[in-house]
């Protein structure tokens, strides 16, 4: 037999040439077009850890997040948890899955109903998942619940516009929690937060990871902050996975990977940066672009890069770069 | 002398004091960074120094602001008119709130300089375009005839940074410029911003919330809590050797590159609400060295070993 240990390692969550595409127009006026938000993205989420991925705005981590959960539905692909591909369930059988995956939000305020009272927005999750409890086991989970994320009971009977920021995403971290997950997607939990704040639910959620063995997802737009907070960090853009780091100390190679680490000012006035400019802006994802995703904008880009795009190559110990030229 | 000097001042909107003592200077060609996070007063501390305040029902109770020697304080609207944009430029978060949707890029650019600099249409175009080449945008004259709608949120910024200069201003306030962007657009924001108010010996007052930010550009620092002032230093000295427990605290929450997992902590707490600020020192709830003290007694904003700190117990 087993060991417990052995296994709990191992992956997750698996993801498998994951795409999805969004399209606008295709009415009268306007001809249809067709975007990949998220483009064949594959990547494993191991047990017990927390996998980061970075990108800046339109990179696709949202969708990403939504198809991992299958908020979403995938145009192609394959997302399997514990061994179960989700595009193969029912609705019920999906809702049912849900209580071992849940989500956190960056806006908290618009995760919870402002007319619900913290302790009704803790329950809700038991209703929608037709949990019967009784009035003491309600009791019971709800005071569980609000201390585990650092709160007072008090401030059960408040709303949430009584309580601060980042009280707020406590809530929303506890209701996230409140049908014991073991998987959680974290949507840039800490985007709207002051920096003192944000250090605090960082901290949260590395003691509740420890605590309740949760394995996450964490999406942010900070490479500093993913850099510090996850043991795996996939960076992302324009809906493709550039690079895979095996770990927080590992140095990227992909050209893009290092204009996000150079964009990134130390709090050290010692350590100023002249920045190189980037030509250009994020392309407009609706441009198919036939080669690198990065070409029109990187450095070291060849007519190759513009012809071919690179595949996710292993450069070893897990470090995956997708780039022709990668930077030494 | 000061080009800008802000003196103890105090504000209200209604029966909230907002604002409690704040005072800072700002030479010519300097970069003051005004530091703090939301609740602290930078951005109603801008409204001050543009002379905004009674247009958001606000009132300076006491202290004073001398731009270039005069006081603005009282000053009848139309001279407070002629001043902003002309002498000071403000640059906001949000691109299209300095923007007018429906008017070609241009247009807006040539209208600073045709109305603050006298200069005719044709010299007005030359100058605009002149200052959309120094953004590094390309293809200035494209981007004349285009819309704002046409332009990406970091093009936008540029924009507005280059209406900014066109009126060629001795101070610009910059309110969180670059905090709607993308990191790798921020980054080319600021340093295009930094040389060009370097080039020209312009002063600027940058109000950020990323001590990032400010490690990068700044040449001195203001940092506002819950309305008061508790340091003001250059910026190695606020890096270095933080006087106030709230600047130290501040800083240690910022992931660095290599420190080790679970070493991160916030600050306990958050930031009192305007409606029960407690008494004496306003961060005594957060703070780990606070004593009796500090419930009790405002802390002034003293000298220390160098720079100004509002503490009881900075030891130094």
């Amino acid at each position: 037999m087993e060991s417990a240990a052995a296994m709990r390692e191992g992956d997750l969550v698996r993801i498998t040439g994951l795409t999805r595409e969004f399209s606008s127009g295709g009415g009268l006026m306007t001809p249809r077009r067709t975007m990949r938000a998220v483009n064949e993205v594959s990547l494993d989420v191991p047990r017990g850890k927390v996998t980061g991925v970075v990108g800046e705005s339109g990179c696709g981590k949202s969708t990403l997040a939504r198809l991992v959960l299958r908020l979403l539905d995938a145009t192609a692909g394959t997302v399997t948890f514990d061994g179960i591909d989700l595009a193969s369930l029912s609705p019920g059988q999906m809702r049912k899955l849900r209580r071992r995956m849940q989500m956190v939000f960056q806006d908290p305020y618009s995760a919870i109903d402002p007319r619900y009272t913290i302790r009704r927005a803790l329950l809700e999750p038991f209703q929608v998942q037709g949990v019967v409890q009784t009035a003491a086991e309600a009791r019971a989970t709800v005071d569980e619940l609000i201390s585990m994320v650092g709160l007072s009971p008090r401030m059960l009977s408040s709303f949430p516009h009584q309580l601060s920021g980042g009280q707020k995403q406590r809530v929303g971290i506890a209701r996230a929690l409140a049908l014991r997950p073991s998987f959680l997607v974290l949507d840039e939990p800490t985007a709207s937060l002051d920096v003192s704040i944000q250090a605090q639910i960082i901290d949260l959620l590395e003691s509740l990871k420890e605590e309740l063995g949760l394995t996450y997802l964490f999406i942010s737009h900070d490479l500093s902050l993913v850099r510090y907070f996850c043991d795996r960090v996939v960076v992302m853009y324009l809906g493709r996975a550039m690079e895979i780091l095996p770990g927080a100390k590992a140095q990227p190679r992909h050209h893009y990977a290092h204009a996000l680490l150079d964009s990134n000012f130390e709090p050290d006035p010692t350590q100023r940066k002249v920045i190189t400019m980037l030509a250009g802006e994020i392309p407009s994802p609706f441009a198919m672009i036939p080669g690198c995703a990065f070409a029109a904008r990187c450095p070291a880009a060849s007519d190759l890069c513009r012809r071919e795009r690179p595949a996710l190559e292993d450069l070893g110990g897990g470090h995956m770069i997708a780039c022709h030229h990668p930077k030494n | 002398m000061a080009l800008l000097s802000v003196k103890d001042i105090s504000v209200t909107i209604g029966k909230l004091n907002l604002l409690d003592g704040v005072a800072f200077d700002i030479g010519a060609g300097e970069i003051l960074g005004l530091v703090g996070e939301s609740g602290s007063g930078k951005s109603l501390t801008a409204m001050c120094v543009m002379g905004l305040l009674p247009r958001i029902g606000g009132r300076i109770t006491e202290g004073s602001i001398i731009f270039d020697g005069r006081e603005m304080i009282g000053l009848p609207e139309v001279e407070l008119r002629h001043l902003r944009g002309k002498r000071i430029a403000l640059i906001s978060q949000n691109p299209m709130t300095s923007l007018d949707p429906i008017i070609r890029i241009g247009a807006q650019i040539d209208q600073v300089s045709t109305l603050h600099l006298g200069l005719s249409a044709e010299a007005a175009k030359a100058r605009s375009l002149d200052l959309i080449a120094q953004l590094r945008i390309p293809e200035p004259e494209a981007i004349h005839g285009a819309y704002p709608h046409q332009l990406s949120g970091g093009m936008k910024q540029r924009i507005v940074i280059a209406m900014a200069l066109a009126a060629d201003p001795d101070l610009i306030v910059a309110d969180e410029p670059t905090t709607a962007l993308d990191v790798t657009i921020q980054a080319q924001i600021i340093q295009i911003m930094v040389e060009l108010v370097r080039d020209r010996g312009l002063a600027l007052m940058l109000i950020t919330h990323d001590m990032g930010v400010v490690a990068q550009a700044c040449d001195r620092v203001v940092v506002l809590y819950a309305g008061r002032v508790a340091e003001t230093n250059t910026v190695e000295a606020i890096f270095a050797e933080p006087h106030h427990p709230y600047t130290r605290e501040l800083i240690r929450c910022i992931p660095r590159l290599g420190q080790a997992p679970g070493s991160l902590k916030g600050i306990p707490g958050a930031v009192p609400s305007v409606v029960d600020y407690p008494a004496g020192c306003r961060f005594n709830s957060r703070c780990g060295a606070a004593e009796d003290l500090c419930r009790n007694t405002v802390p002034a904003l003293e000298r220390k070993t160098s720079g100004l700190a509002a503490c009881h117990f900075s030891e130094v």
